[in-house]
C-alpha cells in the first residue's frame, strides 16, 4: 500500500476515526489501532472500540492499494509534519511516514487480526442534520456514565405518542430530557431503539448540515453524515418508565432571562467549588422575584437576586448545580420556565413559550 | 493490663544490641501483647518495648519477649516491688473535639464512603508513634491506612507516611496502602501525597451526616 495526501486531510480523518478506538484496557491490542484501506478511490479509516465504529473517507493521490493497521501514535506523527504533501508507503509489517526530510517507520499489527466489523447496510431513513444534532445536543448530557446501569447510559428514540414524529429521553436517574421532533421518521418498522448515548455524542459531533442518514439494524445503528459514518451498537435493556415520571401538571411557574438565570447560578457557585454539597437554593416568592444562593460551611456563603416572575406559593428549593446549569443550557428558549410542585418533587425546566423540550430535574434535600 | 514494678536488667537483642543495667523500673504488660519498661523519667517513652506479635514467656525470675523476626528482650527480675493486674474491657477510643473527631467518627461507621470495599478493622489503632485513625481493609485484602484531617497539608501525608512505615514492619499489615481524608486539600498536599502513592479522598461533613441527600426520580 502507498498514498500520499494533504497533511490537513490525513489529520482531520484519522482523528475521527481514532476518537473511536478503544481506551479502556483489556480492549485487544489491535482495537486501539486504526485500520486504513486505500483504493482506487481513496482512502477509508476505521477506528472501532465494537462499541462505536467511526468509518471516514479521505481523498489520495494512491500509488499502490492495500489495507494496514497503523498504530494510534500515526496521529501525533502525522501532526508533527509541516503542512502539505505526505507519503506512507507499507512495506510488509512496517509503515514508512514521510513528508519533506522526515521520515517515521512504524511496526504494524498484522491485518487479520483487526476484527470484521458488520454493520448494517442499506438506505434508511433521512433526517435534517442540523435538527437531529441539535436535538442530541439537548438529550445526550443527561444520559449516564455508569456503565453498571446500562438502560441509563443509552437515548430512547421512540415513536411520539401521537405517532406525530419521534421523541429522544434520556435520563441519569437524577435529571431526564426529553425532546419532541415532530414530522421525523427514523423508526422504520421498530417503535423505539435504545441507542448508546457515548456513540450518539459522536453522531452531534460529526452531524454537519445537510441530512443524517440512518439505518437501524437488529443490533446497531448507523448514522451517516456528509463527515464520516458512525455506528453504534444498540443497548438490550428496558428503559425506565419514564412518562409516569412526569407531572401532569405544576402550581408554581417560575418565568426568568435564560442568560440571567445562567450568569447568577454561575456566580453563586463559584463559593461552591465544585463539591457535591454546593447545592443551588433558589428562594422564588411573587413579590421579590427569584434569590439565588450557596453555602459551603467552610468556604461561605454567595447570594444573588435576579428579577423573574414568580406565580405560586412561596417557596425554596434547591439543585445540584451542575444538572440545573445543564438543564438552562439545553433549553432554547430567551425564557425559561421553571415549573415546581414543592421542594422535594421533580421540577421541570422548558421555554415559557412551550415548545418540544423539558428537563425534569430533581432538587436536593437539604437540612 | 499488668503493672509490675522492680528492680530489674534487660537484655534486647535484634537490629542491635542494647542492655539496662539493674534499677528500678515500670513493665507494662497489655492485653494486645505488648511489653515496654519505662524508667521514672522520658514521658511517655519507653527505654525499651517489644510490639505485637511476640511470645511473651515467664520462667525463674525472668520475662521473656521472643518475636517471629528473631528479637528477644529478656528482663531479669532482680526484686518485685510491685505486680498488678487490671481488666481494663474495650476502650471507647480518643475523643478530638471538633470536626475531624466527627469525620472519624461518621467515617468509621461507614467506610464504604470511602470505597465500597472497605472494611473497618480497627478505629484508632494504637502504634508506638501515635494512633492509626481508621485501619481498614481493602476488597483485595490489603491493609489500608486511613489519616483523617479536615484540611490535607503537607503535614497530614507525612504522618501518615509515618504510620504507614511503622505497619509496614509487622507481617501482619506490610505492605500497607495509604488513604488521606480531608474535607479539602491543599494543592502542594495532593501533589505530595500523589508522589507517595497515597489516593487523596475529600470527604463531604453535610453528606456523611446526612444532611443532604441525592434524591433520585426512580
Amino acid at each position: 500500500m502507498k498514498f500520499r495526501c494533504e497533511r490537513d486531510t490525513l489529520v482531520e480523518a484519522l482523528g475521527t476515526a481514532q476518537r473511536a478506538v478503544a481506551s479502556r484496557t483489556g480492549a485487544p491490542p489491535v482495537l486501539f489501532d486504526v485500520r486504513i484501506t486505500a483504493t482506487n478511490d481513496g482512502l477509508e479509516l476505521l477506528g472501532s472500540d465494537l462499541e462505536i465504529t467511526n468509518r471516514v473517507t479521505a481523498p489520495a493521490d494512491v500509488e499502490r492499494t492495500g489495507v494496514a493497521v497503523l498504530p494510534k501514535i500515526l496521529g501525533d506523527v502525522v501532526r508533527k509534519l509541516e503542512a502539505g504533501p505526505i507519503t506512507l508507503e507499507v512495506n510488509d509489517d512496517e509503515a514508512i511516514v514521510s513528508s519533506g526530510g522526515f521520515s517515521t517507520t512504524l511496526r504494524l499489527k498484522a491485518v487479520d487480526e483487526y476484527p470484521r466489523l458488520q454493520t448494517s447496510d442499506g438506505a434508511g431513513a433521512k433526517v435534517d442534520a442540523q435538527l437531529f444534532a441539535g436535538a442530541l445536543r439537548q438529550v445526550v448530557k443527561a444520559a449516564s456514565k455508569d456503565e453498571l446501569r446500562p438502560p441509563l447510559t443509552g437515548v430512547l428514540i421512540a415513536n411520539r405518542p401521537d405517532g406525530q414524529g419521534i421523541r429522544m429521553v434520556a435520563t441519569d436517574s437524577y435529571r431526564l430530557a426529553m425532546r419532541d421532533l415532530e414530522g421525523v421518521s427514523m423508526l422504520g418498522d421498530a417503535t423505539k431503539v435504545l441507542v448508546a448515548a457515548k456513540g450518539l455524542a459522536e453522531v452531534q459531533r460529526l452531524a454537519g448540515d445537510g441530512e443524517i442518514e440512518v439505518v437501524l439494524g437488529e443490533r446497531d445503528a448507523v448514522f451517516r453524515t456528509k463527515k464520516a459514518e458512525v455506528t453504534v451498537r444498540l443497548i438490550d435493556a428496558d428503559f425506565p418508565n419514564y412518562e409516569q415520571l412526569i407531572p401532569k401538571d405544576y402550581p408554581n411557574r417560575l418565568v426568568v432571562d435564560k442568560s440571567a438565570f445562567r450568569d447568577a447560578v454561575e456566580r453563586v457557585v463559584v463559593v461552591g467549588q465544585g463539591r457535591d454539597n454546593a447545592n443551588v437554593k433558589l428562594q422564588m416568592t411573587s413579590t421579590s422575584g427569584l434569590d439565588l444562593s450557596v453555602t459551603l460551611q467552610d468556604v461561605g456563603t454567595s447570594s444573588g437576586h435576579i428579577d423573574a416572575k414568580y406565580e405560586g406559593a412561596d417557596l425554596t428549593i434547591a439543585f445540584n448545580p451542575q444538572f440545573l446549569l445543564e438543564g438552562i443550557d439545553a433549553v432554547d428558549a430567551d425564557e425559561i420556565a421553571l415549573d415546581t410542585l414543592d421542594h422535594l418533587k421533580p421540577a421541570t425546566l422548558r421555554s415559557a413559550n412551550g415548545g418540544d423540550f423539558m428537563y425534569l430535574l430533581m432538587p436536593v434535600r437539604t437540612s | 493490663m499488668r503493672l509490675i514494678v522492680a528492680n530489674c536488667s534487660v537484655q534486647y537483642q535484634g537490629r542491635l544490641g542494647a542492655r539496662l543495667s539493674p534499677s528500678i523500673r515500670l513493665i507494662v504488660l497489655k492485653a494486645d501483647g505488648s511489653i515496654a519498661i519505662h524508667s521514672d523519667a522520658k514521658a511517655f517513652k519507653p527505654l525499651n518495648w517489644m510490639n505485637p506479635p511476640c511470645t511473651i514467656i515467664e520462667r525463674d525470675g525472668a520475662i521473656r519477649a521472643d518475636t517471629p523476626k528473631g528479637e528477644s528482650l529478656v528482663i531479669e527480675l532482680h526484686e518485685v516491688l510491685s505486680d498488678t493486674k487490671f481488666e481494663f474491657g474495650i476502650d471507647p477510643g480518643l475523643e478530638k473535639d471538633g470536626v475531624e473527631a466527627e469525620l472519624q467518627e461518621l467515617l468509621a461507621a461507614r467506610v464504604s464512603a470511602l470505597r465500597e470495599d472497605y472494611e473497618l478493622l480497627k478505629r484508632e489503632y494504637y502504634t508506638d508513634i501515635g494512633p492509626v485513625d481508621l485501619l481498614c481493609k481493602d476488597g483485595e485484602g490489603r491493609t489500608v491506612v486511613v489519616e483523617i484531617k479536615r484540611v490535607g497539608e503537607i503535614a497530614g501525608v507525612e504522618q501518615l507516611i509515618r504510620y504507614q512505615e511503622r505497619l509496614d514492619l509487622d507481617s501482619r499489615f506490610a505492605p500497607t496502602v495509604g488513604v488521606f481524608v480531608a474535607q479539602r486539600f491543599k494543592p502542594q498536599a495532593k501533589v505530595f501525597a500523589t508522589s507517595k502513592g497515597i489516593a487523596c479522598i475529600e470527604v463531604d461533613l453535610a453528606q456523611l451526616r446526612g444532611e443532604v441527600q441525592h434524591n433520585t426520580l426512580f
